[in-house]
């Protein structure tokens, strides 16, 4: 089975979360990856949380890919906690991936965890309503 | 910012937030901040001509006029003023003429985003963001305002930024340290605090936006006022740089009050960017 699958689609009812570490301008906008594989490490910190995930390719070697997380503060919004993924777990991960094709970089948009519940981020946005 | 002045960052709020219990404890009832009578008798060594700390009960009781207004609390940058800039993630919709300097890296900046590459990310790679970027991450800012300073802790890189209110002038540029912050000297006028920081980083790390370089001759002077029932700090900036745009580049930026979060330590580690592709690829241009 083809465990790597790249489509076109808008984030429908997702906000784009802004980076506050570095610039997203790398990173496709609307264009998604799944990402189905092997959870290497979950790392819960700030600025950003990330997931190591191997995933195999098409020959069946397993890739490895990093896909960056906004901060905790806004993964606990979210329902997250710093057990949620842990070495092992299967999971299915959707991303945005690098503009120029590289593989093994994406930035986090939802996961998809083994007992069926998913997951996604809350945008990063603190405060009241927008000012007049 | 080094990484010791960043880890010292608790100790300063804690310092702070001591001072400020301390002189209320000491203001006569009634009497706001910028009371007078109610300091102790200075040690010793204040008897030599050092200038006063900005935190020195004796400088924290000296009689001034009561403060407009008082930014103490947390704030987080909104989306809610129009036209983009400075916020290292979006093209500024107005650019000021940049000079053949500043021209170079932003044509290199717009060509590397046609490639799908990124341009001398340099916060991406843990350099301090540095004024005015520092003010517009998508991350509170944490402020204590005391009669004689106004403490800003973003918790991006938990960077310090203090606005100096006790009318001393700027430093001497011979003896100052630059930085990529700048030193601020505010002022009150009417209802508004004026802000003049200039001494900014002579390094080629230092950005107002992207593709946009700042050098030490950058200055900016913020205007602020609290509007919205005091849930909304507005600033109208104006950005000199001569050698890297003509005259001044205007803009207005506001934050919202934000009251259920307070700043954690946010730092920039290398491990980090030995995980993630997206500061570490090919698709940056250094």
């Amino acid at each position: 089975m083809r465990r790597l699958l790249i489509a076109s689609a808008l984030a429908v009812g997702l906000v784009t979360p802004l980076l506050g570490h570095h610039s997203p301008a790398a990173f496709e906008a609307t264009k998604t990856v799944t990402l189905v594989g092997t959870v290497k490490e979950f790392r819960w910190q700030n600025p950003h949380s990330w997931i190591e995930i191997m995933v195999p390719n098409d020959k069946g070697q397993d890739v490895l890919w990093a896909v960056e997380l906004t901060s905790p503060t806004y993964l606990v919004k979210g329902g997250w906690k710093s057990n949620t993924l842990k070495p092992g777990d299967k999971v299915t991960v959707v991303g945005r991936p690098l503009k120029t094709g590289e593989p093994g970089s994406a930035i986090f948009t939802s996961v998809t965890l083994a007992d069926g519940r998913t997951l996604t981020e809350r945008p990063a946005r603190l405060g009241g309503p927008a000012a007049p | 910012m080094s990484r010791a002045i960043r880890r010292g960052i608790p100790a300063i709020l804690a310092a702070v937030t001591l001072a400020g219990l301390t002189i209320a404890a000491q203001a006569p009832a009634g009497r706001g901040r910028g009371g007078q009578n109610s300091a102790p008798a200075p040690p010793a060594a204040a008897a030599t001509a050092e200038p006063l700390s900005a935190l020195a009960p004796e400088n924290l009781n000296k009689p001034r006029p009561k403060a407009p207004f008082d930014l103490t609390g947390n704030w987080f940058i909104s989306g809610s003023v129009p036209g983009g800039g400075w916020l290292f993630g979006r093209t500024p919709a107005v650019l000021p003429t940049l000079t053949p300097n500043a021209q170079k890296h932003f044509d290199a900046y717009a060509a590397a985003v046609k490639e799908g590459k990124v341009y001398r990310d340099d916060i991406g790679q843990c350099w301090p963001a540095g004024m005015p970027v520092i003010m517009t991450r998508v991350w509170p800012i944490t402020m204590i305002q005391l009669p004689t300073a106004v403490y800003m802790m973003s918790e991006f890189m938990n960077s310090l930024r203090v606005i100096y209110t006790d009318g001393r002038p700027h430093t001497d540029p011979d003896v100052v340290v630059r930085t990529f912050n700048g030193e601020s000297i505010g002022k009150w006028e009417g209802d508004t605090l004026v802000v003049d920081t200039r001494y900014f980083t002579d390094l080629d790390k230092h950005w107002v936006d992207q593709g946009i370089p700042a050098s030490k001759d950058f200055r900016m002077v913020e205007r602020y006022k609290l509007i919205n029932n005091g849930n909304t700090l507005e600033g109208e900036w104006t950005l000199i740089d001569p050698q890297n745009w003509e005259g001044e580049w205007k803009g207005t930026r506001r934050w919202n009050r934000v009251n259920d979060h307070d700043i954690q330590e946010v730092e920039c580690l290398p491990d980090m960017n030995q995980h993630l592709q997206s500061t570490s690829s090919s698709v940056h241009i250094r």
